[in-house]
């Protein structure tokens, strides 16, 4: 049935349902709601993609900045680990929304899709380092005095940290920042493994930080997008009160729900809406 | 209180203002408790185009120009969106003092880079509109 032939109230009720429940799955999946957002509300609502990447970032935004506070607060975000990487990020993050609203839809789209599909792939194939071993400090990392302590409260024990590989991050965060502002995602799924896989950062802190600097790119990208009129309060508003409300559901499912079980829900999601995407680019499902 | 303390202290205010605002403001558009310069009614025919496209069609103001439009319900709710995009840069700039007391250059000067970057995203002059 053609979308047109609902009353406009139906989607955005939709969007609400559709969100809340993304909100419930991304706290439970430890994901951001932004890279569910985007491919799926793009692959099956009739918004145009150029609004859906918008309000994707507005809702990842939404997010890192409400997280923001309890993560600094825990000494579970460092600012000096995040700061000078945010300005790297936020930069190109702006490069990646011009390109992205500059480049053909068909375009974005399919490589939307090819994104989304290799970030199912790595949910699925990542590993993870509590805490790195063997991180041999360079001078980049200490003279940008990325290094501190931090308490970890599940052990209740101080762990002392510092970075690697200072220069290789700088340059995968310029990426992320592109990714981030061309497709509206966040960038908490990319965020992580580089802080943690790349520059030995331990696994907490690399979560908590991650929040902080998504916080800071998205707010770059986000802002191109405003400015260029791409922001409809009819999509941004119901889907950011919708996954805000669904995160803290979640919050409360923490502690019962199956991580492992909701995480491969997440990746045959990603893997659905990532298909979607990419043969709605190419022009084989419209 | 130390940096991340005063951080977080900003950021949650801001935070829990920014989405205040936008939820009254959508709440009351959505509501028809304010006039909205597209009908709601019509909005299914212009969220299926492209920017440009919807652009043109519907006379809709980019970069700033929607402060000149906030009788109208669906420009009020771009007041929570601003502010959401403007928590950080305050953040940032309630950090900075501190810094520059402590003499700590390199960190200020990080800070005092990425207030830049955020304000000259914010101010349209790189969207190309106004």
């Amino acid at each position: 049935m053609e979308a047109a032939a609902f009353p406009w109230w139906i989607w955005p009720l939709a969007l609400f349902a559709v969100t809340f429940l993304l909100g419930i799955v991304a706290v439970l999946a430890g994901v951001g709601g932004g890279v569910l957002f985007v491919p799926i509300v793009g692959g099956f609502f009739p918004f145009h993609l150029d609004f859906v990447r918008g309000a994707g970032l507005l809702l990842a935004l939404s997010g890192a900045l409400s997280a923001g506070p309890a993560l600094l607060r825990g000494g579970l975000a460092s600012l000096r680990l995040a700061m000078p990487l945010a300005v790297v990020g936020s930069i190109t993050s702006i490069g990646g929304a011009l390109l992205g609203l500059a480049l053909p839809t068909s375009f974005v789209q399919t490589a939307l899709g090819a994104t989304i599909l290799a970030i199912a792939a790595l949910m699925w194939r990542s590993k993870k380092s509590e805490h790195p071993d063997g991180v041999r400090p360079d001078a980049l990392g200490e003279a940008l005095h990325m290094h501190g302590v931090y308490h970890d409260p599940a052990s209740g024990r101080d762990v002392e940290w510092r970075v690697h590989r200072t220069a290789a991050g700088f340059f995968a965060f310029a990426g992320i920042g592109v990714l981030a502002g061309m497709f509206g995602l966040g960038a908490g799924w990319a965020n992580v493994p580089v802080f943690n896989l790349l520059m030995g950062v331990p696994l907490k802190l690399s979560v908590g930080t991650s929040g902080f600097l998504l916080s800071v790119i998205d707010t770059s990208a986000a802002w191109i997008y405003v400015n260029r009129g791409a922001v409809l309060p009819i999509i941004v508003a119901p889907s950011i009160i919708g996954v805000m409300l669904g995160a803290k559901i979640g919050a409360r499912l923490l502690r019962v729900a199956p991580a492992a079980t909701v995480r491969r829900i997440v990746i045959v999601l990603l893997l659905l809406a990532g298909a979607r995407a990419l043969l709605k680019g190419l022009g084989w499902w419209n | 209180m130390n940096d991340p303390q005063v951080y977080a202290r900003w950021l949650d205010w801001g935070t829990r203002l920014s989405l205040a605002v936008l939820v009254a403001a959508f709440l009351a558009y959505v509501f028809g408790l304010t006039p909205a310069a597209l009908p709601l009614a019509e909005m299914p025919r212009f969220w299926r185009l492209p920017l440009e496209r919807y652009l043109a069609l519907s006379g809709s103001p980019t970069g700033w120009g929607w402060l000149a439009m906030l009788d109208k319900g669906e420009y009020q709710n771009l007041v929570g969106v601003a502010l959401l995009g403007l928590v950080t840069v305050a953040c940032y700039l309630r950090v900075l003092p501190g810094l520059l007391a402590r003499r700590e250059r390199l960190q200020a000067a990080i800070v005092a880079a990425q207030v830049l970057v955020l304000l000259l995203a914010a101010s349209g002059l790189l969207a190309g509109g106004h």
